[in-house]
């Protein structure tokens, strides 16, 4: 009796306990359920980054000269687990939280890389695989590796210093046609061939130095272009392009340089981050000082907006005496291209290519010339003025 | 013996109970709690009526000169902000009704939009936005320009506006503006 009793204490202990693990088991699970999987590997010519998790991620993507960000959005907190890795390309990792997003943040080692990424499903994952170009595009362009960023005594007032080097960028190229005319034009022969020409008045005329991005037909990512400046401590960066519009009747040149609705956020990061100096973000991982780094990086170009926009004016100016179609004039965008660049920078839409008068005369190499001519006097007054 | 047995298989059904009643009714309980200051887009209830209809304002480009214009459409005012905005997509690649110009490819097709609570809208447009582009600065920045500020002038949850091509970020429509970034309207784009 006793011992029956006993018996049935227990089997009531493990029902209980059974039932006690279940309706636990059951209701964590969620949280438990929420993680991400960091793992970095090394293969023959890329090295690979996938990221595993739990639940469809919504991500974005950054790609910094000295790292690789992936911003996840979410309101839900969730386990970050890295498996350890060693990684010829990949030096580090790190993550951060925010209010409802998660950083996280791959070192990588000085150098060009190409980008790719995917994602697959159940479970989900991204991939993104980052592979050194090879030596041989290298040796097309004046120094490939990317300049580190400026530091913080060389940024804030841009300075007025001695004009040494001029960067022509033409625009396009490659596996990227850019804009096509009616007739089959493609931008980027025309833009080389305008840079060309301009890169030849420049050298015959003046006492400077002419880097290229590109004098052949090849693919130049628009990050690397503005690393091309900046290695070449480029002075002046013009970018040539041919323009085209939906509207059938668009014509006459533009210059634009860059708009700072682009930059608006980092401005305040960076405003946040100086008045705040020994003030560390919310758990961050990565270290403060690449933060700051990161973002002078990004906002190299607002230092010399005003340097930016002084030159547009002038090839503006000189362009619509030869062009004389109504003003365009001179505009402002997000353009990927001008925003790494430290010095004044600005693209040149010669004309439009959608316009079949225009593509006919920016076929002309006689409007060529006359086109590059006008850049070139346009560059002059700026001197001019700037000297 | 047999009552026994009852009176314990009843104190178990009573001590699971009260574990019952422990688990869930006492301890910290984590909250989700939505952000107290910007509702959710996709949860704003819109005190609509069934077929009722709401005027938004639409930008093309015009022939005349490189401004974006305004077109007015009644669009249904639908149950959500994140509907309301997935229709002016719609009706803005559609095309316009005045003889404006429409900045996209014909082919384009809006696959996705939804909204954050940061007020950034997410709008996922087929290929063809990038294939059949013209390619042009002025060409991207019109498209652009026209579904930014299409959005941030009509609903006031959407601040920013990110562009995705089938689900993907990419880096520009043609060679141009990054799309990297989400994109604060530009009003000074449009026609005085």
């Amino acid at each position: 009796m006793n011992k029956e009793l006993l018996s049935q204490k227990k089997k009531s202990v493990l029902i209980g306990g059974i039932a006690l693990f279940l309706l636990l088991s059951n209701f964590s699970l969620p949280q438990s359920q929420s993680f991400l999987n960091i793992s970095v590997k090394d293969h023959p010519k890329l090295s690979r980054i996938i990221v595993e998790s739990s639940f469809p991620l919504s991500f974005e993507i950054e790609k910094r000269p000295s790292d690789v960000r992936i911003i996840i959005r979410t309101d839900t907190s969730f386990l970050i687990q890295k498996e350890p890795f060693e990684s010829s390309v990949i030096r580090s990792f790190g993550w951060r939280r925010g209010r409802d997003y998660y950083i996280l943040t791959f070192n990588i080692i000085p150098g060009r890389f190409s980008y790719d990424y995917f994602t697959l499903d159940n479970p989900p994952q991204l991939i993104i695989d980052l592979s050194p170009l090879s030596e041989k595009k290298e040796e097309l362009l004046p120094e490939p590796t990317i300049v580190p960023p400026l530091s913080r005594t060389e940024r804030p007032s841009a300075p007025s210093r001695e004009i040494k080097t001029v960067v022509i960028d033409p625009g396009h190229g490659g596996l990227w046609p850019g804009a096509m005319g009616k007739s089959g034009t493609l931008e980027k022969d025309i833009t080389l061939a305008i840079s060309l020409k301009l890169a030849a008045v420049i050298q015959r005329n003046l006492a400077l130095r002419v880097v290229l991005t590109r004098d052949k037909d090849v693919d130049v990512s628009l990050e690397n272009r503005a690393a091309i400046a900046n290695n070449n401590k480029a002075d002046i960066f013009i970018s040539i392009h041919a323009n085209s519009s939906y509207q059938k009747d668009a014509r006459g040149p533009e210059t634009y340089f860059l708009s700072l609705e682009a930059t608006d956020e980092e401005a305040r990061k960076l405003a946040y981050l100086e008045n705040n100096p020994t003030q560390p973000e919310e758990g961050i991982a990565g270290g403060n000082q690449d933060e700051i780094q990161m973002i002078l990086w990004d906002m190299a170009q607002t230092a010399y907006l005003k340097q930016s926009s002084e030159l547009a004016e002038s090839i503006q100016n000189e362009l619509n005496l030869l062009l004389r179609t109504r003003n365009r004039g001179i505009r402002q965008a997000p353009f990927t291209v001008l925003a790494g660049v430290a010095c004044a920078a600005v693209l040149v839409e010669v004309a439009f290519l959608s316009n079949p008068r225009e593509e006919r005369r920016l076929l002309n190499e006689d409007f060529q010339n006359d086109a590059a001519k006008a850049i070139y006097d346009g560059l002059v007054s700026y001197l001019e003025r700037n000297s | 013996m047999d009552r026994k047995r009852l009176a314990i298989l009843g104190f178990l059904f009573v001590f699971l109970v009260v574990l019952v009643f422990i688990f869930f009714k006492t301890g910290v309980r984590e909250k989700i709690k939505p952000s107290p200051l910007v509702p959710t887009p996709e949860s704003m209830e819109l005190p609509a009526k069934p077929g009722a209809k709401i005027e938004v304002v639409l930008f093309f480009l015009s022939e005349k000169d490189t401004y974006l214009h305004s077109e007015k459409r009644e669009i249904d005012a639908g149950v959500s902000v994140v509907r309301q905005a997935k229709q002016a997509v719609e009706e803005l690649l559609k095309g316009s009704q005045l003889g404006y110009i429409s900045p996209f490819p014909p082919e384009t097709k809006l696959r996705e939009l939804h909204v954050t609570r940061g007020g950034v809208a997410y709008v996922d447009f087929s290929k063809d936005i990038v294939e059949e582009h013209l390619s042009g600065s002025s060409a991207e920045i019109s498209t652009i320009y026209s579904v930014v500020n299409s959005l941030a002038y009509n609903f006031d949850s959407i601040k920013r506006v990110f562009i995705l091509i089938e689900g993907r970020e990419k880096e520009t429509l043609g060679g141009h503006i990054s799309l990297s970034k989400p994109f604060l309207p530009l009003y000074d784009l449009i026609a005085k």
